[in-house]
């Protein structure tokens, strides 16, 4: 649905570096990076808020950006859904008014305008408020009212800006199931924007993580958490340690390398699908700090490291640690006690990601 | 502005058949003594002005925003009133109590017996200008102050510093480029004054750029044209360089501020013993400054004689009063202002509106320009405002019926007060979330839609207070009205001029007095119905 698209800022940077993604229908897509990735700009290009410099945007057959052709669509004309990062409920309407704000637009019948927001408002479980005004509601409330206009006027896709960044940790962890399960009952393809790499993974069938304009990885969340196709990735999304070496061995599912420093070889057999092994090849492997198996002894690990402790927390659910090792400091965190100093970490071949390069910078 | 430039090259009067380009009207006007010795007082009365008015700003918006000092809120009420006060009813009033027979003057004279002080001198011009431009800091300084983090000045007393301490080395510095803005305001507000000097400094031959520019237009047996012009154009550009240099620190002004991020409120700095003191200090001024001049032209509007020598109760008369409403008097120009307030106000509002959303809420590709032509007017002194538009009018064929009506003065008088609206405006609508226009984007609203559903009514508020802003400031307008005005358009502005320039200080503060009457009662409807904020 998107493709190539290029969206230059003042000064030659570029916000968005030749993006493509093409969602499915009915699917919830998250754009996940950090600030300034260009995760935000690409949603706003797709809604028409922004024109960008290059590239296609379409939604089924029809054509709502294609620069070449000099065609972009006014956001007015896209039939889109919006919720932004404050809500943006016009403050000077009541619930009712800016639910019907964009009905009327549409030519919809009074009669049929009342019905269809009693349903919104149902579906959001806010039915007996359509006489209140923003103000009188809670955070969640408005959040919620901001969701109901947005699919009032049944848009092609939903687009979310940072929805629940707005919301105190709790309701904030309560409002992803029910923005999932909402999403799940109208069927409605989505685009989520968010820099919560935990919102990111629980919410979505999809996770395209971007970086400096560029598009990173777009995969489903089980994937881009256990095989993170770029050290951005791995390194962004959960808590991460890397290894450095040479590839000696590579077959369709499994690579052996030699790490740089201490020589030893490891066997690792996770990689995402984009990642191409070549024997000889400097390569990086990128371990999960609950994946390392602490106190692993020899003969029940492919992958053995020895290991002293550098520093530990007490953090509840487990100890994490800190540990020195030949190949430089690894994170762990594991239930496991360490008696004394000394230690032995298994490193599982499925929990070694052999990641690819990055992209050139910008 | 073009027929000024034209003018200014031109060795005959514009509409004269036989002009011929020169630039004599430079070289005479350079080599001429009087440019040179006017512009000299110009400089010293605007720098003196300058100087007293950000100095007494800067004491009350740090004291009243920042410390708690004892009563406060009517201080800061008082303090306000010049903004609100035509300069030239603030001249009036202070020649009426301090002047040479005033009657402070000669209270302290005869009944005290002590040696008095000379009003009429570029000291006490610049005294009272500094009266009237004092808001303009203190508006800066607050708006300032507001956005300022208290716990950057709890973080000074934490350190060690006295409340006194803490002001002078937390509070102040951070409030750098408000100053700044407030300074070049006032300098380039002081430099075209017009009406101080004229009341002050004419009488005794002190001869500001302003009252010079008057004098060669207006008072002369018969006008120079090319002196006026060539004048004109050389304040015209003093003037902005000054307003260039003062948007570049407004530019610096408004990251400072953003950054400055949340609004707070409460805490302010203990004075403790110190607060009675200090606000006896600020008393005093407001006392002597603002308070017993209005009571003293209120005074003399009733009263045929007003003098420390005879008690005023025995001479109280409503003869003031006859000669400016009875069947021979001055009413005219007073329906006239409230016409060219009402009309000018609302017309002006409605035109700021449209260019305010323009220039911050579309992608129209002229919004750069929309910008600085609805901001430039404010360069222009309010005399060269009435000459431009009199030989434009004078000019442009079709446009001769205007002149001479108070259409012209309506037109005038929008133009000058186009960039305070738009300063009022402006800022409002940056408070408004960009998102608000966005949603309705997306929900299927053009744009033109989106500003009559969304940003129109959310803006109400600030266009009210606009035209109440408007309608102030166009019913205390004079100086762009001097040459403009024809009999049967006069306004109270002009009129007070010729009055007072025929001696009659009894109907001119009357005639003060019936304008400030006006602008209260204005300006307390309007804060009273619909919650109009003038500033802050």
């Amino acid at each position: 649905m998107v493709h190539d698209l290029v969206k230059e800022f003042a000064g030659g940077v570029l916000a968005v570096n030749h993006v493509s993604l093409t969602i499915q229908e009915g699917q919830f897509t998250t754009l996940l990076g950090p600030s300034g990735c260009g995760k935000t700009t690409t949603l706003n290009c797709i809604a028409g808020l922004e024109q960008p410099d290059g590239g296609r945007i379409t939604v089924g057959g029809a054509v709502l950006t294609d620069v070449a052709k000099g065609v972009i669509l006014p956001p007015e004309r896209r039939n889109l859904g919006m919720v932004f990062q404050s809500y943006a409920l016009w403050p000077h309407m009541t619930v009712f008014d800016n639910l019907a704000f964009g009905l009327k637009l549409h030519r919809v019948p009074g009669a049929e305008i009342r019905t269809r927001i009693g349903e919104a408002l149902d579906l959001v479980g806010l039915a007996n408020l359509e006489k209140r005004y923003p103000f009188q509601l809670s955070g969640g409330q408005q959040q919620r009212v901001a969701l109901a206009r947005a699919v009032v006027a049944q848009p092609r896709v939903l687009l979310l800006d940072e929805p629940l960044s707005n919301l105190d940790a709790k309701v904030r962890e309560q409002a992803r199931f029910w923005l999932r399960e909402f999403q799940q009952r109208l069927g409605i393809t989505t685009v989520y924007v968010t820099h919560d790499q935990g919102e990111a993974l629980a919410i979505s069938d999809m996770v395209a993580v971007m970086s400096q304009g560029h598009l990173l990885q777009f995969a489903p969340p089980k994937d881009v958490y256990e095989r993170p196709a770029t050290r951005f990735v791995a390194d962004f999304i959960g808590q991460t340690s890397f290894l450095e070496g040479t590839i000696e061995r590579a077959s369709a599912d499994t690579v052996d390398v030699r790490l740089a420093r201490s020589g030893r070889v490891l066997t690792a057999s996770a990689f995402a699908a984009s990642t191409k092994p070549v024997v000889g090849k400097a390569a990086t492997l990128a371990v999960r700090s609950e994946k390392i198996r602490v106190g692993a002894t020899a003969e029940s690990e492919a992958n053995v490291l020895p290991a002293r402790i550098k520093s530990f927390v007490y953090v509840g659910s487990a100890y994490e640690y800190i540990f020195e090792t030949s190949e430089g400091d690894l994170r762990a965190s594991s239930p496991v006690q360490v008696d004394g100093v000394e230690t032995r970490l298994g490193l599982p071949p499925e929990a070694l990601v052999l990641l690819a390069d990055e992209p050139a910078g910008r | 502005m073009a027929p000024i430039l034209y003018q200014s090259v031109l060795d005959r009067p514009l509409y004269d058949a036989d002009r011929q380009p020169t630039l004599g009207n430079f070289t005479r006007v350079l080599s001429s003594a009087e440019f040179w010795s006017t512009l000299g007082t110009t400089l010293v009365f605007g720098l003196i002005t300058t100087v007293l008015a950000v100095v007494i700003g800067t004491v009350f918006a740090v004291l009243l925003t920042r410390t708690d000092i004892p009563t406060r809120g009517v201080l800061n009420s008082f303090v306000l009133v010049p903004f609100y006060v035509s300069p030239l009813v603030l001249a009036f009033a202070w020649a009426i109590v301090y002047g040479p027979s005033g009657f402070v003057t000669l209270f302290v004279r005869a009944n005290l017996g002590l040696p008095t002080w000379n009003l009429y001198s570029i000291g006490g011009m610049a005294l009272v200008s500094s009266v009237y431009y004092v808001p303009y800091t203190y508006l800066y300084s607050t708006g300032s102050l507001a956005l300022t983090d208290p716990q950057l000045e709890d973080a000074g007393r934490i350190a060690g510093a006295g409340p006194v301490r803490t002001l002078l080395s937390v509070t102040l510095p951070l409030l750098r480029p408000a100053l700044a803005y407030g300074t070049l305001l006032t300098v380039v507000s002081a430099i075209e004054l017009l009406s101080i000097p004229l009341v002050l400094g004419s009488p005794v031959g002190i001869q500001v750029l302003a009252t010079y520019l008057y004098k060669l237009g207006l008072t002369g047996a018969t006008t120079d044209f090319g002196g006026v012009a060539a004048v004109a154009v050389l304040m015209l550009i003093a003037i902005t360089g000054l307003v260039w240099a003062q948007t570049r620190v407004t530019g610096q002004e408004r990251r400072f501020v953003t950054v400055g991020g949340k609004g707070t409120r409460g805490r302010v700095l203990r004075l403790g013993n110190l607060g009675w003191p200090f606000a006896a200090v600020l008393w005093l001024y407001v006392v002597f400054g603002i308070a017993i001049p209005l009571v003293g032209i209120l005074a003399q509007s009733a009263t045929a004689f007003l003098s420390p020598l005879i008690n005023p109760f025995t001479v109280l008369t409503s003869a003031n009063y006859d000669v400016i409403l009875g069947p021979n008097g001055y009413t005219s120009s007073i329906v006239n202002s409230l016409i060219v307030s009402v009309v000018g106000g609302a017309v002006g509002i409605v035109f700021i509106a449209l260019c305010a959303l323009i220039v911050y809420r579309s992608d129209f590709p002229g919004r750069k320009v929309v910008q600085y032509l609805a901001l430039y007017p404010r360069a222009v002194p309010g005399l060269i405002v009435g000459v431009g538009f009199l030989w434009a009018f004078l000019l442009i064929p079709g446009l001769g019926g205007i002149r001479n009506t108070v259409f012209a003065l309506m037109i005038a008088f929008v133009m000058r007060f186009i960039p305070i609206g738009f300063g009022a405006v402006g800022p409002s609508i940056l408070r408004i979330s960009n998102e608000l226009d966005r949603a309705a984007r997306v929900a299927g609203a053009g744009w033109l839609s989106t500003m009559w559903t969304i940003l129109l009514p959310l803006l109400r508020p600030a266009l009210l207070s606009g035209f109440v802003l408007l309608f102030i400031s166009m019913l205390k307008e004079y100086s762009s009205a001097l040459f403009l005005f024809a009999r049967g358009s006069e306004v109270i502005g002009t009129t007070m001029i010729e009055l007072w320039r025929q001696g009659n200080s009894g109907p001119v503060a009357a005639l003060s007095a019936i304008q400030l009457a006006m602008t209260f009662i204005v300006l307390i409807v309007g804060q009273r119905l619909v919650g109009a904020r003038l500033h802050g």
